[in-house]
């Protein structure tokens, strides 16, 4: 059993250890040396029947310890990064996408309701929190506990009437949306127009403020580790939520009423009470991320919330594993840092998105982590 | 039979599509632990009377009332939720879900736990659906011994008897008073056919209170399983009565047969 341990903390540690590796390679030879060790790995798992065998019952039967570690390099990563801002900031990035990505999981993935305004969503709580703080003078606290609520408030009074429709309509509608609030936001005066709304003040926790630099066990941390730990919390909280409503009758329910929607009604399921809970809920995550988006980067504009971005949380999801929480976790810490790794494809990005989900979903339309069978643990 | 005492009371159901009628003026009573047969023809509106019956379709006329109560204007769910459970000809199981949770949802309207227990007292939600996963292993096993063990496989693993079987299951799970089976023995071979025949009895003794409503094409399912028979055609009810007398009934015949096999 303790040989199982030791496996796991070494896969753990090992894959960890080749991505700092490949994320902070200057020179192109260290990061295909760092690249092509990890393919190495991957494939020798892959090829060699005995270590994956070995592995996975490692990690099945220490599901707690493989969290835990998890959890321990997560704490770590912003010491191995922190003579990287940059890569901080983009690690709380991929944080955040785990938070939207898991709202929309709950929507597009457990419940089949096919949300493509992820980035309107997002962009209300943001522009909630801009608006909230700068013109109205709230504490940032208190207004990205206030944003997520604005994103479920507009969704659930804009889609009660199309949640009742069946088919590809919501998705129609969910992609007028984001265009919808983007020409808003760039003419609506008090939103700021195309400038977007500038100076959103930091947080302020305990008289500690977010722009001070953190000290962990006596090495000085870029600032941006704050906003990292504080996403961090915030993506952890919204993955144990969502992982329980999954696993219970609520995501038995959503998943039934996508699965066939006229069993579940002749199950007595309410199939557009639970579209509309699925949404909303899902929305306030969504929500969620963009407020705290807003905070971190200390401004908001149309840009940062169009229909790009919808695409980007929905091929975190695509990739990761449609309806699977672990995938999301994957599919955000796959697809956010790659592309900022290999800036020179920058202008190439959305059409790299969209061939890889084309190839995912021809060869791998589960994910990379497919959704496993409720165990209700 | 007599109307007043019973659990089910359709009276004069109409369904139309368009100009199409596909129930006409359709009376049918199910008395409290009877098992009532439903024959007929291809189109002749046997399904779309349990379609009316759980609320799938609006009726055009007629009155459905069921345990004292009229069904008009509610929602499937609604139906569903006052004891009205069915099967569906054509399968209609989750496929990518486990087993258990193809059964779970049946019982998904009866819940005593909410959004709050399902995240913070995750306790109280464990105790309720560890009592449920045992319900639905409980169900399964009287028809296959073997089905609990593959409880958290993929149902779409399971071959065609033993998805047949679950479905039964969902729709027990939900404690039904009413169940209507919509042609149970579809798709099926005679061994196949025997078994759901031996599975339909033990429904019978486990459940002596429940109502059931089968549709069959099987007319040895029929005669095996109903206690009374109600036969369609286009859309109207042509006979009622005892197996055998049903069979015998000229109008009958005409329909399964053809008028000139029986004039012959």
């Amino acid at each position: 059993m303790s040989r199982d341990l030791a496996l796991v903390w070494v896969a753990e540690a090992a894959v960890f250890a080749l991505v700092i590796a490949g994320i902070l390679a200057e020179r192109p030879w260290a990061l295909g040396a760092a690249g092509g060790a990890l393919a190495a790995a991957g494939a020798l798992v892959r090829w060699a029947p005995g270590l994956r065998t070995a592995l996975a019952r490692a990690f099945a039967r220490r599901r707690g310890a493989a969290l835990g570690c998890g959890v321990v390099l997560a704490l770590a990563l912003p010491l191995a990064l922190r003579s990287s801002p940059y890569w901080t900031f983009v690690a709380t990035l991929a944080l955040l996408y785990v938070t939207i990505g898991q709202g929309l999981n709950l929507q597009i993935g457990t419940a089949g309701v096919i949300n493509l305004a992820g980035a309107a969503f997002a962009g209300l709580g943001g522009y909630s929190v801009g608006l909230l703080t700068v013109a109205a003078g709230w504490p940032s606290w208190l207004a990205v506990l206030v944003g997520p609520w604005v994103a479920v408030t507009v969704g659930a009074i804009l889609f009660v009437p199309i949640l009742k429709t069946r088919g590809h309509y919501l998705a129609l509608v969910t992609i007028a949306f984001v265009f919808i609030f983007n020409i808003l936001m760039n003419n609506l005066e008090f939103t700021g127009g195309p400038q977007g709304i500038k100076n959103i003040p930091t947080l302020h926790l305990f008289g500690y403020a977010f722009t001070t630099r953190p000290v962990l066990a006596g090495v000085e941390l870029p600032a941006h580790a704050n906003f990292y730990y504080a996403a961090l919390v915030v993506a952890g909280l919204t993955t144990w939520v969502l992982r329980r409503l999954h696993d219970s009758w609520l995501g038995l329910a959503l998943n039934t009423l996508r699965d066939d929607e006229i069993a579940a009604r002749c199950s007595g399921v309410a199939v557009a009470r639970g579209k509309l809970l699925a949404f909303s809920i899902g929305n306030f995550f969504i929500g969620l991320g963009g407020a705290v988006y807003a905070v971190i980067v200390g401004f908001v504009s149309p840009p940062d919330f169009d229909f790009g971005y919808s695409l980007v949380m929905l091929s975190v999801i695509i990739i990761g594993g449609v309806d699977s929480i672990p995938g999301v976790i994957l599919g955000a810490c796959l697809l956010v840092p790659l592309p900022e790794r290999f800036r020179f494809l920058h202008e190439y990005r959305l059409l790299l998105y969209g061939v890889v989900i084309v190839v995912m979903l021809l060869y791998r339309p589960r994910g990379l982590w497919p959704a496993q069978v409720r165990r209700y643990r | 039979m007599s109307a007043a005492g019973a659990l089910l009371d359709v009276r004069g159901l109409t369904v139309r599509f368009g100009g199409l009628v596909a129930l006409d003026g359709v009376d049918v009573a199910v008395a409290e632990g009877e098992t009532v047969g439903v024959i007929g023809p291809n189109g002749s509106g046997k399904t779309t009377l349990f379609n009316a019956l759980t609320g799938l379709y609006a009726p055009a006329g007629g009155e459905i009332v069921f345990r004292g109560r009229r069904l008009a204007g509610l929602e499937a769910h609604a139906i569903a939720r006052l004891g009205i459970a069915r099967t569906f000809q054509a399968s209609r199981l989750c496929l990518d879900l486990s087993v258990f949770d193809n059964i779970l949802i049946g019982m998904h309207a009866g819940r005593r736990t909410g959004l709050v227990d399902f995240v913070v007292r995750r306790r109280r939600f464990l105790g309720e659906i560890r009592a449920a996963l045992e319900r639905a292993s409980h169900l399964l096993a009287l028809f296959n011994r073997d089905l609990p063990s593959r409880g958290f496989e993929r149902v779409g693993q399971l071959p065609q008897i033993d998805r047949r079987r679950v479905e039964i299951c969902r729709a027990l799970a939900a404690a039904p008073t009413l169940l209507l089976l919509d042609e149970p023995s579809a798709g099926m071979n005679p061994e196949e056919t025997a078994e759901l025949m031996r599975d339909l009895r033990i429904v019978r003794e486990e459940m002596p209170g429940l109502s059931v409503v089968i549709i069959e094409h099987d007319m040895f399912v029929i005669e095996g399983v109903s206690q009374r028979v109600v036969a369609f055609n286009y859309g109207r009810k042509i006979a009622e009565g005892s197996f055998a007398a049903v069979a015998a009934h000229g109008e009958v015949r005409a329909a399964y047969l053809g008028t000139e096999a029986v004039g012959a």
